[in-house]
């Protein structure tokens, strides 16, 4: 699947976007991705076993809010995008 | 009085006349401040069926009793008049540092009245204040008028003036002040250059008094740190600006995209992203008077045919000009920005009648030779010369200053106007984000997002998570954001605090600094009160439930892709409930028992 990343995630992962294979539920991504990219990431997203509150993650465009929160579950062909708590007018 | 000057000044442009003025403490306490104070005095003394642009029209700036306090974000102040684009009450409000001067030079506002023969200024340098000739301005850029009023009066004056848009009456003309900060909507430039007025100065030396000092203190240590620790105030506005939000409207498919015919994806999104800009053109970030998070862009273009320097762009001229009209070209959309700066026209209005004249085109409506252009959608050096052209009102820019309504009208088609009550709506397609739709049609001041901006919980998740898909309890959030905002906009602080502070801080500061004795629930009172009387000037000015309405494009055509696939608003559903729950009748107007509640 894609995972793409905005604002200062984009700061910590060093890249805007990766392909990334073999979770089947967005808490499984997360594991992968703090594997990945470390502590800090670890503590931006993911903390305590759950989404923090500082970014608004989004599947296929829908906030996972709505869709399972940390249990949404995910396939190859979905987009997973991950930003910061953002706001503006 | 405390948190007030307690005089407001009343300048006759037809006889030069200059009066100073007690506050009405009664509407002060009534109506906050700012827009609210200045909507009653409109609502007293103006007929709401004037026209916007007769001497009989008064054009009214207005502070709130936390302007220029220690209360962070406290340079706000607003202008409020009958709004020539839409004819309803027209009021928008600017930062900057404008408004903390004209409280210390010992006013808390100014209504203007009437109309001068010859193009004037008003210079107020503390308790001496008088109207000077602005003849040798008359033609000046926004800049040029800065730097030469400076020059005669005092060069830490600060000046709010019109730029050529607001002389040569364009619809959407801005109030600019500290050069670059907007008064941007309603047309508040276009009243100000009808009555030949081109620019106020205002230097003071004067400290606005608080009730309580201690308790005014400590409240605004609270909100202000509460402002630097939250994600969104204390790190994302000052790193990124507004225009961080392109992408994530974008990914939920709500950024509206060539004047909304194409649905709320837009391919080129992270090329006109805020992070494109943070990493391209951004030289560094600026803050208004008192201001904790900075979300100003200070940005420069530093070669090629868009080279220019300014600030901005704004999330919603980024889009306006970008998605909107479907350019990628980020520096085409700095220069169109900084344009409307220099020339004083809202560049939300500016961009959104460039896309809707571009959709003209498209369809074979508007031919070449009306247009002087190739006009079609993407073309990123028309963006740039019909702003010019249209603030100069040159050309097809003449056509394009009376706004997308009555241009598209004049072309047989103002269905394809994406405006409500003749006022372009900004960058949310109401379609991906079902309260934004409400919001658009029951703003007081037509296509408006900073009425109740509802984006915030359906897409921000701020202070809640809302399903922006689903109507259910939109109506009841679109009004306690109505009547906060209301609050907000009245005291004389800056919205963006909303997104970590809330109606408790604020109500603490204003018992504070005015000495009011008032409940919270009373000052979210008093923003209902404000918006209801927004909404009866209307009423008395012509306007009826058949304008609280949408484009037909987002009522009936479907969103063609996106996360929103398939929805339109449905307004027909979540109307009814609004009127309810604002304890309105069906015909949308307040009943007498509403009035009573509220003492209007």
């Amino acid at each position: 699947m894609k995972v793409k990343f905005f604002g200062n995630i984009r700061d910590i992962t060093g890249t805007k976007e990766i392909q990334i294979n073999g979770a089947a539920s967005l808490r499984q991504l997360l594991q992968q991705l703090c594997d990945k990219y470390g502590k800090t990431f670890n503590e931006k997203v993911y903390k305590d076993n759950n989404i923090t509150g500082e970014v608004i993650i989004l599947v296929n465009g829908r906030n996972v809010y709505f869709t399972g929160g940390i249990e949404t579950a995910l396939s190859k062909d979905d987009e997973v995008s991950i930003f910061p708590i953002v706001a503006g007018g | 009085m405390f948190g007030w000057t307690g005089t407001v000044l009343r300048v006759n442009l037809s006889d030069g006349t200059i009066k100073k003025e007690a506050i009405n403490s009664k509407d002060a306490t009534l109506y906050l401040g700012a827009r609210g104070l200045a909507t009653k005095i409109m609502m007293n003394e103006v007929d709401p069926k004037v026209d916007p642009l007769s001497p009989e029209n008064k054009l009214i700036f207005m502070t709130g009793p936390l302007t220029g306090t220690f209360a962070p974000t406290s340079g706000r102040y607003v202008v409020v008049s009958k709004a020539p684009l839409t004819g309803t009450i027209g009021s928008s409000n600017s930062g900057g540092h404008f408004g903390p001067e004209l409280k210390f030079a010992g006013y808390d506002g100014i209504i203007f009245e009437g109309k001068s023969e010859k193009p004037v200024y008003l210079w107020i340098d503390d308790d001496r204040v008088e109207l000077r000739s602005a003849e040798h301005l008359w033609g000046k850029n926004v800049f040029e008028t800065t730097d030469e009023i400076l020059k005669e009066t005092a060069e830490d004056a600060r000046v709010a003036c019109i730029g050529p848009a607001g002389e040569k009456l364009v619809l959407f003309a801005t109030v600019m002040n500290d050069k670059h900060r907007a008064a941007g909507r309603s047309g508040m430039g276009t009243v100000m250059g009808s009555k030949n007025l081109k620019a106020v100065a205002v230097k003071g030396s004067k400290s606005v008094e608080v009730a309580k000092p201690d308790a005014f203190l400590e409240a605004c240590e609270d909100a202000r740190k509460k402002i630097k620790e939250h994600p969104v105030t204390g790190t994302g506005l000052p790193t990124y600006g507004t225009e961080i939000l392109v992408n994530v409207v974008n990914q939920v498919g709500a950024l509206p995209t060539r004047n909304w015919r194409d649905g709320g994806v837009f391919e080129y999104a992270e090329d006109i992203s805020g992070e494109a800009l943070r990493e391209k053109y951004l030289v560094k970030n600026k803050a208004c008077f008192g201001c904790p998070i900075g979300c100003g862009r200070v940005t420069r273009i530093p070669e090629g045919r868009f080279k220019g320097f300014g600030e901005g762009p704004e999330y919603e001229p980024g889009w306006a000009y970008g998605a909107s009209c479907g350019v990628r070209d980020l520096a085409a959309i700095c220069k169109a920005n900084f344009i409307c700066n220099e020339l004083g026209l809202d560049p939300i209005t500016m961009g959104s009648t460039i896309a809707c004249a571009m959709e003209l085109y498209e369809r074979g409506i508007i031919s070449r030779e009306i247009a002087g252009m190739d006009l079609v959608f993407g073309n990123a050096d028309a963006i740039v010369e019909l702003t010019r052209m249209t603030g100069m009102r040159e050309g097809f820019g003449d056509k394009l200053a009376l706004g997308s309504y009555r241009m598209a009208e004049s072309f047989g088609h103002p269905e394809l106007s994406m405006s409500v009550k003749k006022q372009e709506m900004p960058a949310y397609d109401g379609r991906g984000a079902q309260g934004m739709g409400l919001e658009y049609a029951t703003s007081n001041r037509g296509g408006c997002h900073v009425r109740g901006y509802m984006t915030s919980p359906e897409i921000l998740g701020i202070p809640e998570k809302l399903d922006p898909l689903v109507t259910t309890d939109k109506a009841a959030w679109l009004k306690t954001f109505q009547d906060l905002t209301a609050v907000v906009d009245s005291s004389g602080i800056c919205l963006f605090t909303t997104f970590a502070i809330g109606l408790a801080e604020i109500s603490s500061m204003l018992r504070a600094a005015v000495g009011w004795d008032i409940s919270d629930e009373e000052v979210l009172k008093a923003g209902e009160r404000i918006w209801n009387v927004e909404r009866l000037f209307n009423i008395a000015a012509g306007f009826t439930p058949q304008d609280d309405t949408l484009p037909l494009r987002l009522l009936k055509e479907p969103l063609p892709s996106g996360p929103a696939k398939g929805k339109v608003v449905e307004l027909d559903k979540m109307l009814p409930e609004y009127y309810k729950v604002r304890g309105w009748n069906e015909e949308g107007i307040p009943t007498e028992d509403k009035k009573a509640e509220l003492s209007i």
